[in-house]
């Protein structure tokens, strides 16, 4: 474990000393921690069922890191990430040449990737609250890499966001260990808490971690924060910064004794994140902003699985919790793989083509290949569909509320059912907007030629990034039962319990009901054979393919004809208006025949519902405050006085 | 395994598919028949159709990548393989873990899924609204179909196997909760038919309005294919719903059950056929209306559940 810290560290250090080498510092600085994540990936793999203990002694305080299950395979996920954003990296990084030190942003996402292993491992809470800002402040560099006015006002909102958490979990933290009486985690499990205080230690932590996680309604700085770091370090930031949330909320959650409506709360919120998060998703034409917004989808649907775990620990149903946090575990891991890939996907085409909106890409999937087929492979997987690895996690999830659903009462029933439908309804409308993203950037006639013309495919080792998660991906589908049988026994760990998830080639849910990824696909591969028995035994030896323009009516075909990303999801728009709450605007600007600007923009309108009034309120009291503090030296002058006096008051009569 | 369950697949799909033309050429004489039309000189008229698109030149838009050229393979294939995984002949436990109600709702997400991309890809414009409107109508039935059948699982101990769906409908124990199982069925019947893309929920693929979508970019061996995928896709909705809420007579002889199944079939394309055949399409927005109200009736089921278990 030690080793793979310090080959971060080490990894940051050469980084640095190579500032002023930009070839050598891409090299060093991003393959070191691509050697470091891939013997983590093997080291916290072969370590997923024991705990082991590193203990490093500083002046002040020593550093204790306790890495169990739970704790080795989050770094497991942190490190397989790693290894493609790496490697990803390598390439990716010429794209700053001109621009940036590669030496600066090799040492800082060095250091990410260490303090992100590190807060999944600190069992201490002075080092874990250490850890958990210096990650921030990692990424808070590292988004600065991409300099604009934007950016400067992402990384602002993210910081504030990040501070109000991290000081909820701070507070959380001290209540703990002033009623456990230690800092160490160990002590922390049956601390005795109260009913009130176990509550307000809940609420504290979830909302906490729930702002790192993007949970709605706290998600608005990720659509921000997210699209405007560079490629590599967005797909780190959404597909396993936002999972050490998760993993907090775990950890800190299952030190209290738990109530079962904590566990309905968190299904409702995850349900919420689930739906919002997608919908906005849907009408977003910046790729990376509607990755972001699928991070918010993902959450919820994690928390989903996770929620039907904490309900099951809050019931003492151990085997129903088991059910629950395997749903949520997998998806995890699995979104780390997709979403990962998603991101590096779209950053090789950011990479090629200098935009991240959509409406101008098209027509990219005969020029970058496999770019296309790697996109393709995140986009079914995101999606949810057989036999890739998405699906496998919404199963054990869905079972797992079914589970739920029938073992509660009234209210129980019906908000499990709900979070059914819901779950349904995110997986519909995720199918509909990756149908969009992926087929309005890689298929289709090229919007803007000039853009078309320049494409080309990406570099190597940015390829082979993607490829390690699009091969994720696939093993994590087909080979299921293995990766289920791995995380039921990590699932144990936290609940106790768990029961059977492999039977053979199929995964097996807690009711027995079991379904088989390898088994659909030797089905579909050889019903791949009846359409082409068929060609085959009607084929005609005269018929030759023509190549055409599409057709339009008689009418000579332009690019400009075929639908793009907003009419794709315009039917939605037009049915959720109620929420979207689309501003549009028309301008008719050279007469009757001339051309005519139209656009609608989809508003996320918590953020007028929420913060304005909190960002008012604020501004509202610093206004009041500002009359005792006007820049007036007399007035500054004269409060020293009147302290002074009152301590002398207090020193004669106190 | 057993190896007779396999050859029963085998049977099961190959029969269906072969036959699937034959409905649709019922389905297009009774429409006729409603219409005082004469129609098709007989019911095999779609299978001459199909027969001769095979052996027609192909174009194909230039700007179509290979999701185009594959896609009408690739859909054809998921339809055959949600066919062929329906405990319609083979009901044992060793196909099980490929019949799961929720796989089998996600590889029609896969079909959409294809559908879509390829519609897009076309580079056609009715075809990218078709490709739209393909995954709004799924917007619209896909809660129902999942609240419908949950509700089902539910007394079955939440086993979502459509073998064990199967069992306990056919079971005494269905008559329990009998208002629940109408409720839902009605839903789910509802859903199965706006998810067949007939009028009046022709959105999609709408012929008239939209040049049929998709289709219009097709020609010969693949407009057949894309043809035949759409006509299986009807018979996979209507299957599953076959099998989840008609699942009487329960007979052992696999062949019996095949005839049956086909008998359900005709049954639904004939009553089908009239709603059809005297309708007009809806626009899609209508037909959120309509949807929602099977919802409501799904919903409806869901609540009948809960007071049924309380009381």
């Amino acid at each position: 474990m030690s080793v793979i810290y310090l080959m971060f560290i080490a990894g940051a250090v050469a980084s640095l000393l190579l500032y002023k080498f930009q070839k050598a510092a891409a090299y060093i600085g991003f393959g070191i921690p691509a050697a470091a994540s891939l013997y983590g990936i093997w080291f916290f793999f072969t370590n997923l069922t024991g705990t082991s203990e590193l203990v490093v002694q500083f002046p002040v305080m020593a550093a204790k890191f306790t890495l169990d299950p739970l704790g080795a395979f989050f770094s497991l996920v942190i490190s397989l990430v790693g290894f493609a954003a790496s490697i990803y990296g390598i390439h990716y990084a010429e794209e700053y040449r001109e621009s940036v030190s590669i030496g600066a942003m090799g040492f800082f996402f060095n250091l990410f990737m260490a303090f992100m292993l590190m807060v999944v491992s600190a069992s201490h809470v002075f080092w874990f609250m250490v850890f958990w800002e210096l990650m921030t402040l990692a990424s808070f560099f590292l988004i600065h890499f991409n300099d604009s006015e934007k950016t400067s006002k992402a990384t602002i909102l993210y910081m504030v966001i990040a501070h109000v958490g991290g000081a909820a979990i701070l507070a959380g933290m001290l209540l703990m260990s002033s009623a456990a009486g230690s800092f160490y985690f160990q002590d922390f499990k049956g601390a005795g808490v109260g009913p009130v205080l176990a509550t307000v230690l809940f609420l504290l932590f979830f909302f906490g971690f729930g702002s790192k996680a993007g949970v709605f309604p706290i998600h608005v700085w990720l659509p921000e924060a997210h699209p405007a770091a560079p490629s590599h370090v967005s797909a780190l930031m959404s597909a396993v910064m936002i999972k050490t949330a998760i993993y907090g909320i775990i950890r800190t959650c299952m030190w209290l004794p738990l109530n079962e409506w904590w566990g309905i709360m968190i299904i409702v919120f995850g349900a919420l994140s689930a739906l919002l998060g997608v919908l906005y998703a849907l009408t977003q034409h910046d790729t990376k902003a509607l990755l972001a917004y699928h991070s918010v989808e993902n959450i919820g649907i994690i928390l989903l699985g996770c929620g039907v775990g904490f309900y099951g620990m809050a019931t003492g149903n151990a085997i129903l919790a088991a059910a629950g946090f395997i749903g949520g575990l997998y998806h995890v891991i699995n979104h780390a793989t997709f979403k990962g890939l998603l991101f590096l996907g779209a950053g090789s085409v950011i990479f090629r083509t200098h935009t991240k909106d959509m409406e101008i890409l098209g027509g990219l999937g005969r020029k970058m290949p496999l770019t296309a087929f790697a996109f393709l492979i995140g986009a079914m997987a995101i999606s949810a569909l057989p036999p890739l690895n998405g699906f496998v996690s919404e199963w054990f999830t869905y079972q797992s509320l079914i589970q739920a659903a029938l073992g509660s009462g009234v209210a129980g029933t019906i908000i499990f059912t709900m979070a059914i439908v819901a779950l349904a309804l995110t997986g519909v409308l995720a199918v509909m907007c990756f149908v969009k993203v992926y087929s309005v950037i890689f298929t289709g006639t090229p919007r803007d030629e000039k853009i078309w013309e320049h494409a080309k495919e990406s570099p190597v080792l940015m390829v082979a990034g993607m490829f390690v998660l699009v091969a994720a991906c696939v093993a994590l589908g087909l080979g299921a039962p293995y990766a289920a049988s791995k995380i039921i026994g990590v699932t144990t760990s936290i609940t106790g319990s768990g029961f059977d998830a492999a039977a053979g080639i199929s995964v097996k849910a807690v009711s027995g009901s079991v379904v088989s990824p390898v088994l659909i696909t030797i089905i579909f591969v050889s019903m791949i054979f009846v359409p082409i028995i068929f060609t085959m035994v009607f084929k005609d030896s005269t018929s030759t393919m023509r190549t055409t323009k599409p057709w339009a009516c008689g009418a000579k075909y332009s690019s400009r004809m075929q639908i793009t990303a907003s009419p794709f999801t315009g039917f939605l728009r037009q049915t959720m208006n109620w929420l979207y709450r689309s501003e549009v605007h028309f301008e008719e600007t050279n007469g009757y025949f001339g051309k005519v600007k139209y656009s609608s923009h989809a508003k996320d309108i918590w953020w007028d519902i929420i913060y304005v009034p909190i960002i008012k309120g604020f501004s509202g009291l610093s206004q009041m405050l500002s009359v005792i503090q006007n820049g007036r030296m007399q007035i500054y002058a004269s409060y020293v006085l009147i302290m002074l006096a009152v301590f002398i008051i207090l020193a004669i009569f106190g | 395994m057993k190896s007779s369950d396999i050859l029963y697949l085998i049977i099961q799909v190959i029969a269906i598919i072969l036959i699937s033309p034959l409905l649709d050429g019922v389905k297009r004489i009774m429409i006729a028949k409603f219409q005082s039309r004469r129609g098709p000189a007989d019911i095999f008229q779609t299978y001459r159709d199909i027969i001769k698109l095979f052996k027609r030149s192909e174009t194909m838009p230039e700007c179509g990548t290979w999701v185009f050229r594959t896609a009408p393979y690739l859909m054809f294939a998921i339809m055959a393989t949600v066919i062929a995984v329906l405990p319609i002949m083979h009901s044992g436990s060793a196909l099980s873990a490929a019949a799961d109600l929720f796989l089998i709702v996600y590889l029609f997400a896969l079909m959409r899924f294809v559908f879509g991309v390829a519609s897009v890809d076309s580079g056609n414009p009715f075809a990218g609204i078709g490709g739209s409107r393909e995954q709004m109508v799924a917007l619209f039935v896909e809660p129902t179909i999942i609240l419908s059948s949950v509700v089902v699982v539910f007394p079955a101990g939440g086993l979502t196997n459509l073998v064990e769906i199967k069992n306990f409908v056919s079971s005494p124990q269905i008559l329990k909760v009998l208002p629940v199982f109408i409720f839902s069925g009605v839903a789910f019947l509802f859903a199965t038919y706006v998810e067949t893309g007939k009028k009046p929920f022709d959105v999609a693929e709408a012929e008239q309005e939209i040049q049929e979508g998709l289709l219009a970019e097709y020609a010969g061996k693949r407009l057949a294919l894309a043809h035949g995928a759409l006509i299986l896709k009807q018979i996979a909705i209507v299957g599953l719903f076959i099998t989840i809420y008609i699942p009487w007579p329960v007979v052992g002889n696999p062949f019996v059950s095949l005839v049956l199944f086909l008998i359900k079939l005709v049954v639904f394309y004939y009553f089908a056929s009239f709603v059809e055949g005297v309708s007009t399409r809806l626009r899609i927005g209508d037909t959120r209306l309509a949807a929602s109200g099977a919802f409501a009736l799904a919903f409806i089921s869901l609540i009948l559940f809960v007071i049924g278990r309380v009381g």
